[in-house]
């Protein structure tokens, strides 16, 4: 903490021990406020697609339905066909992950029910309309390209590499400052890692040449 | 008064300066965790459980009571200034909150926040403190067949609460219990769902769950949003204080959301929203009476400040209840309480009785830690809450960035596999899923966390009674559990239907009062 900080606190309790009688403060923060509100206005429309209260509609209902019955299918697959060794007590190793199975095959059912419910409400679009692959896709593809020059190119290059696209797919585009920010964060993660708690990430052939 | 002498001692113990460190960072983290839209305090905890690892028990738990106290707070901080609430405790917050901001009140709303949450944390810890040996001696008695009752009354509760939809709330439960099949079953020995491969014989790693869903999916979800995601556009505020008229009106609103937050917050699934809302709601109906019959002028629906100090209180003490469960049962009712029950469980410590007895001196540390981490609660916050909203102004692209960088180095740091990462990327995309879908993701963790645990309870009792099933329902304790269930399955359905509505009215007088 510097002494800075220290003052700032001990005012700062002064004024909550008394009740505050000093009024500047807000009212200079009053106005702040009054300038910043116009822009934050824009946030109430996110608000109107909150995704757990919406319906389902449109070709992309049938997504979470279809994964949740391929997950009960191997769930119940796995159930009956889980080779219990000879001594085991019954119930054995199989009697959960067969009875998950059928509950999520039968919430399947239900959700299908609901989706057939709903097929002729609404006009018929899918309600993921603000959906934006392209830059999920970036953020995978960076996930991706990460994992798989990790242990060749060490932590230091594929974590700023990581760093980098993805501050792309959210929009960054200083390129330059973007890069030193990424080479930065990845190498204070590597020291602080390596020196505060031991553990050591891949130093790839950088520590070859190094 | 064995409780108290008990919580001293473990003041002393834990009043140690790297404690106190340890503390200190939890609130600063937990925090500023809080305060990021979207994240709240099981991301904090999620993210560092890898490394915590080099920790002693003693100091990781300090650190991770301080996170979820620090990210209680948080989120209040961002819905009074940008109505954007960090995570569902803190939605009830914005209604008055975010007028009282409006309305140049941003100070005082931050204030009452503050203190609020300062005060019914002590008090909820103070609680938690008389309540969890009651408990555990209570739970003494408990079989497995009780703990499997006791383990299908916190599935039904948490699936039937968290979600607008109760069949997405029991989807996300199932894929959750479904994850946690993997691996090699510890009953039999038999490899389960390992595909072939050696390492998911050790199961899906709870970090790479946790991170997956909740950090690096939500990181992918905002990502989605592109356009439509919440702008936080820069806010200030004064530093926050209160003046003699608001303290007034907020400490019977501090008092009154303590209590109801300590009273639900032991309750599986009922979350710290359930009490949130209840405050609001009779903060409100007590300012129409007051007006009615003193004449005093409601604000409510304009920034009253009884909406800020209710809510706020409510959370952050049902925070504390919800260590009652955890500690004295080993029943994690909220996702937090989860990782940190996958986090006693990496030390190979069994919350419940059992720690009671063997590791009195760690339980009784946390709890005095718990306090500790309320009383910097205020210190950090009181002076700093201005310097939160500032958090909002880092370049978007930076934070999320690094979020995604912290998240695959606290998979990757956990024993340093590259198959792993790819576990973490199949779980991300399986939390972009739920996400867009509206499928809530705690149920999933609760499942991941509890379903071994139940599966376990349940084969130990017919393995115990020769495969008779009637064992289950064979104590009074498992009868009552499971009338419970069906308590907790309904009761929950009808407060969602009275929130909704209450919710709906909000928002008809809101628009009534932008006409």
């Amino acid at each position: 903490m510097t002494s800075d900080d220290t003052r700032v606190s001990a005012e700062a309790a002064e004024t909550a021990g008394t009740g505050g009688t000093d009024e500047a403060p807000t009212v200079e923060a009053a106005e702040d406020l009054r300038a910043d509100v116009d822009q934050t206005t824009g946030t109430d429309e996110a608000e109107a697609l909150d995704p757990e209260t919406s319906v389902w509609r449109g070709p992309t209902a049938w997504v979470i339905p279809a994964l949740v019955a391929v997950l009960g299918a191997v769930a119940l697959w796995g159930g009956l066909t889980i080779e219990a060794p000879p001594n085991a007590t019954r119930p054995g190793p199989g009697a959960f992950p067969g009875t998950v199975g059928v509950l999520l095959l039968v919430t399947a059912v239900c959700m299908t029910v609901v989706n057939l419910r709903n097929r002729n409400t609404g006009d018929g679009t899918s309600t993921l309309g603000w959906f934006e692959s392209r830059p999920v896709l970036l953020v995978l593809a960076g996930l991706v390209v990460h994992v798989a020059l990790l242990e060749f190119v060490g932590w230091l290059l594929a974590g700023a590499l990581l760093f980098w696209i993805v501050a792309y797919a959210f929009g960054a585009r200083a390129y330059l400052r973007d890069a030193i920010v990424a080479l930065s964060m990845s190498a204070a993660v590597q020291v602080g890692f390596s020196l505060g708690l031991g553990l050591s990430l891949p130093g790839g052939f950088l520590e070859m040449v190094l | 008064m064995d409780t108290l002498i008990n919580l001293a001692d473990g003041l002393a113990a834990a009043l140690t300066p790297q404690n106190l460190m340890w503390a200190f960072l939890g609130v600063l983290l937990g925090t500023a965790v809080g305060v990021l839209p979207g994240m709240g305090s099981a991301m904090a905890v999620a993210l560092l459980l890898p490394v915590t690892f080099r920790l002693d028990p003693t100091s990781a738990f300090i650190l991770f009571a301080g996170v979820y106290y620090g990210g209680m707070f948080g989120g209040a901080t961002t819905s009074i200034l940008l109505n954007t609430p960090g995570q569902a405790s803190s939605i009830a917050t914005t209604y008055e909150g975010h007028k009282m901001a409006l309305k140049g009140r941003a100070a005082q709303a931050l204030g009452t926040a503050v203190i609020g949450s300062f005060v019914a944390s002590v008090i909820g810890t103070l609680v938690v403190a008389l309540f969890a040996p009651v408990m555990v001696s209570f739970a003494l008695n408990f079989g497995p067949g009780e703990y499997f009752a006791l383990t299908v009354f916190s599935f039904v509760a948490v699936a039937a609460v968290v979600s607008g939809s109760v069949v997405r709330g029991i989807a996300s439960l199932l894929i959750g219990l479904a994850i946690g099949f993997v691996g090699i079953d510890g009953q039999s020995g038999a490899a389960r769902f390992d595909f072939g491969s050696s390492s998911m014989l050790d199961g899906i790693d709870i970090v790479i769950v946790t991170v997956g869903l909740l950090a690096l999916g939500e990181v992918l979800y905002i990502a989605a949003r592109g356009k439509s995601a919440p702008n936080f556009a820069a806010i200030r505020t004064g530093r926050p204080w209160l003046g003699r008229k608001d303290l007034r009106r907020s400490w019977k609103p501090w008092l009154r959301g303590t209590a109801m937050g300590s009273a639900f917050g032991p309750i599986p699934g009922s979350g710290a929203e359930i009490p949130t809302f209840l405050s609001l709601g009779l903060e409100r109906k007590l300012a129409e009476r007051r007006e009615r019959r003193t004449g005093e002028k409601s604000e409510f629906g304009q920034g009253a400040i009884e909406g800020v100090a209710g809510p706020e209180s409510a959370n952050n003490s049902s925070a504390a209840g919800t260590m009652v469960p955890l500690l004295g049962l080993g029943l994690p009712t909220s996702a937090t309480a989860a990782i940190m029950l996958a986090a006693f469980q990496q030390y190979g410590l069994q919350p419940g009785p059992v720690l009671f007895e063997r590791n009195a001196d760690l339980v009784w540390t946390l709890l005095a830690s718990l306090l500790i981490g309320s009383v910097l609660l205020l210190v950090i916050n009181l002076p700093f809450a201005p310097l939160w909203a500032k958090l909002l102004k880092l370049p978007k692209p930076y934070l999320y960035a690094g979020i995604t960088l912290f998240s695959v180095l606290a998979v990757y740091a956990i024993n340093t596999s590259v198959t792993h990462l790819v576990m973490l990327l199949a779980i991300a995309l399986l939390g972009l899923g739920m996400r867009t879908f509206g499928v809530p993701v705690a149920p999933a963790l609760i499942g991941v966390v509890l379903g071994p645990i139940a599966e376990t309870e349940f084969r130990r009792a017919l393995a115990a009674s020769s495969g008779d099933p009637s064992i289950l329902v064979g104590s009074g304790i498992s009868i009552g559990l499971y009338v419970l269930v069906l308590i907790a399955a309904l009761v929950p359905l009808i407060s969602l239907v009275r929130r909704r509505s209450a919710a709906r009215r909000a928002e008809a007088r809101e628009t009534a009062d932008r006409v």
